[in-house]
């Protein structure tokens, strides 16, 4: 019972660990940066799925229509206006542009919404399914993975059919040689930018229905999804996925085997091996680590 | 002449100067977790002190609170005390909020011989070293497990698990907790460290599930009780009793989420149903001034605040405050309160905790019998 419980816990959570760290994977792979604003964009959309259900009683699965639109344009505006303006400068600039975009976005959240923890109850929000032996389901998880298959099926729709999805992904495999077929590559940083923004907006929404929501909530997913982009290969989007699922079940495993204070460990142990074994990551190409 | 002007000028300055000094309001220090992940308790700590200054100056007494703001490290606290008493040059310091801010602070507190006046840190060995300027208002880690477990052993539960939060205060608490539950007759059948703010605990609750305890005994801050509780009912964990120690458990939001809060038993510094001198009058005017219930840690900081202030009125120096507090006794909204030494304890307020059980949606105090008005309901069943 007890593996079982663990094993669909690790997936679910995984799920939603892989959605924040894709939407990082793909500004890495399209711009080259790392966007340590990550977790406060998270945190942004955590926000904004409470107030619009608390406010517009609009469930925060839903909710997700409103979010994901409103949070690409924001994304979109932060590139063209600051991230753009350091593309071209060391990656020191690079870190710390984002390192203070995220602290003024986390205390702009604590002077608006003070750091009382927010928790986004609903009718469903401790429901789950009874499977035999005992196992049971958490349905805001379970709904939370289902619309994270979703939304990957769409990113990976998008990236490989679409003709701003190919440019994309042309940009990130050589940005140069897309600039001389033409490809606006300042256009496609904004749109990765965009997409990071609204996937982790929509992993935050998600994980507000069964997390806390305050303004430094995203900092610990931000480790977490660093530590998935570099497992599942920097700048690749199905290593990000498949890097957030072996992280979930590690931590599940880990809390049900050994103890849940052990977790972090065993996690950095299973990191620091595959780094050693294969130091591109998981799906990551041979030299670009 | 001018060199004459000059000194009778200085001379006469001095003299304005030196009443001052003497009859002047009187300066404290006042650290706490205003920023970092504790700033949410921080808040409470806060709007107590805000309070208890306010009601002092509406009674004439002027007092003057450096407020120091130690983002929950003990690093931030020790030099937030060593700021206030070298560079502010308070009289006494009241704070920090953390159990490890606090003993950090408390190690230093007889090299500079200032007063220092801890108002809710629970860890033991705050006042265990026989510090002479460290005093506690607040009751030790040792007796929240002490009276969770009494209120509990007349239903005699035979076996229990512990899931605690890696900090201080966690660890402390479920030490004394272990010692206690042996005491008692009870077996351990788990015992589970978590590292705070963790989004999912289901694969650890659900090995508790598996050996289903008589007894859960938490440890938890603010809101990752909600989602150990939370959790707890996906899974299905139901033992007999939830025993919730530490702030988590405690809070008006906590009660707010009845559907997984409901009967869980929990130990507290303070609650307004006791009869405290003035304890119902401060939780009203609390709610009406910031919109919310005051927690424990508002009420224990508003009488910190007061018995330092109040002590140091008629104190000319550090010493003398240390002297005052030592010898003092007073009665407020915290029930009485004398530093005394006792069981290795040393200026140590032995208070009475109580223990509370969220029935209907309300905290109501089930222990000890001379506060209590509800019977505690047993075996936990939802």
């Amino acid at each position: 019972m007890l593996f079982f419980q663990s094993l669909i816990s690790g997936i679910l959570i995984g799920g939603v660990y892989a959605l924040a760290a894709m939407g990082m994977s793909l500004v890495f792979g399209v711009m080259n940066i790392s966007n340590f604003a990550h977790g406060e964009l998270m945190m942004l959309g955590m926000y904004m799925a409470y107030y619009l259900f608390t406010l517009l009683n609009i469930d925060p699965f839903l909710s997700l229509l409103i979010i994901m639109p409103l949070t690409f344009v924001f994304g979109y505006v932060i590139e063209k206006t600051m991230i753009d303006r350091v593309m071209d400068h060391p990656s020191e600039n690079q870190i710390l542009l984002t390192v203070g975009f995220g602290l003024i976005m986390s205390n702009s959240a604590l002077l608006a919404f003070t750091s009382d923890p927010k928790i986004l109850t609903t009718s469903y929000s401790s429901s789950s399914i009874a499977l035999p032996g005992g196992i049971s389901v958490s349905i805001p998880m379970l709904l939370s993975f289902l619309v994270t298959c979703i939304l990957t099926a769409a990113l990976y729709l998008f990236l490989a059919k679409s003709r701003t999805g190919m440019a994309l992904r042309a940009t990130s495999q050589n940005r140069e040689a897309a600039q001389l077929m033409g490809i606006n590559v300042s256009r496609m940083s904004a749109i990765a930018f965009g997409t990071g923004t609204l996937l982790a907006a929509s992993a935050g929404a998600m994980i507000a229905q069964t997390y806390y929501i305050d303004p430094f909530a995203g900092h610990i997913f931000l480790l977490k999804s660093f530590t998935i982009c570099v497992l599942g290969g920097l700048g690749s989007v199905i290593g990000a996925g498949i890097g957030g699922i072996i992280i979930g079940l590690a931590e599940a495993m880990s809390s049900a085997y050994l103890s849940s204070d052990w977790k972090d460990v065993l996690v950095f142990i299973l990191f620091l091996a595959i780094l050693l074994l294969r130091p591109q990551g998981l799906f990551g190409k041979k030299g670009e680590q | 002449m001018k060199y004459m002007f000059f000194v009778i000028t200085a001379a006469f300055m001095l003299l304005l100067a030196l009443p001052v000094q003497g009859t002047g309001p009187v300066k404290i220090g006042f650290i706490n977790s205003i920023t970092g992940k504790e700033a949410q308790i921080g808040e409470n700590l806060t709007n107590g002190a805000a309070m208890a200054v306010d009601d002092l100056k509406s009674k004439g007494i002027q007092i003057v609170m450096v407020q120091e703001d130690d983002g929950g490290d003990p690093k931030n606290a020790l030099a937030a005390y060593e700021k206030l008493v070298t560079r502010d040059r308070v009289i006494g310091v009241v704070g920090p909020y953390t159990s490890a801010s606090a003993n950090v602070v408390a190690s230093r507190a007889d090299q500079y011989q200032v007063p220092l006046l801890v108002p809710a840190a629970a860890k033991e060995e705050i006042t265990m070293k026989g510090y002479k300027n460290v005093f506690r208002l607040n009751a030790p880690a040792d007796v929240y497990s002490k009276v969770l477990l009494n209120t509990i052993a007349p239903y005699r539960p035979k076996t229990i698990a512990y899931v605690y939060a890696a900090t201080d205060f966690g660890v402390s608490t479920v030490k004394t907790a272990q010692l206690n539950a042996a005491a008692m007759g009870l077996k351990e059948v788990a015992s589970e460290k978590y590292q705070q703010g963790q989004p999912d605990y289901r694969a650890t609750l659900a090995k508790i599930k598996a050996i289903q305890p008589d007894l859960v005994f938490l440890v938890s801050y603010d809101a990752d009780a909600i989602l150990l509780m939370r959790q707890a009912k996906e899974i299905g964990l139901t033992p007999n009793a939830f025993l919730g120690a530490g702030a988590g458990y405690t809070t008006a939001q906590f009660a707010s989420q009845q559907d997984i809060s409901s009967l869980v038993i929990s130990a507290t510094q303070w609650t307004d149903d006791v009869n405290w001198p003035g304890a119902a009058d401060f939780a009203v005017r609390y709610k009406a001034r910031f919109g919310k219930q005051p927690t424990y840690h508002a009420a224990c900081t508003y009488e910190a605040v007061r018995i330092m202030a109040l002590s140091a009125l008629n104190s000319k120096s550090p010493q003398a405050l240390c002297a005052t507090l030592k010898a003092g006794s007073w009665n407020g909204i915290m029930g009485p309160v004398r530093f005394i030494n006792y069981s290795g304890y040393t200026n140590q307020n032995n208070h009475p905790m109580l223990v509370q059980q969220l029935q209907s949606g309300k905290y109501e105090t089930v222990y000890p019998s001379q506060f209590s008005r509800k019977k505690l309901v047993y075996p936990y069943n939802r």
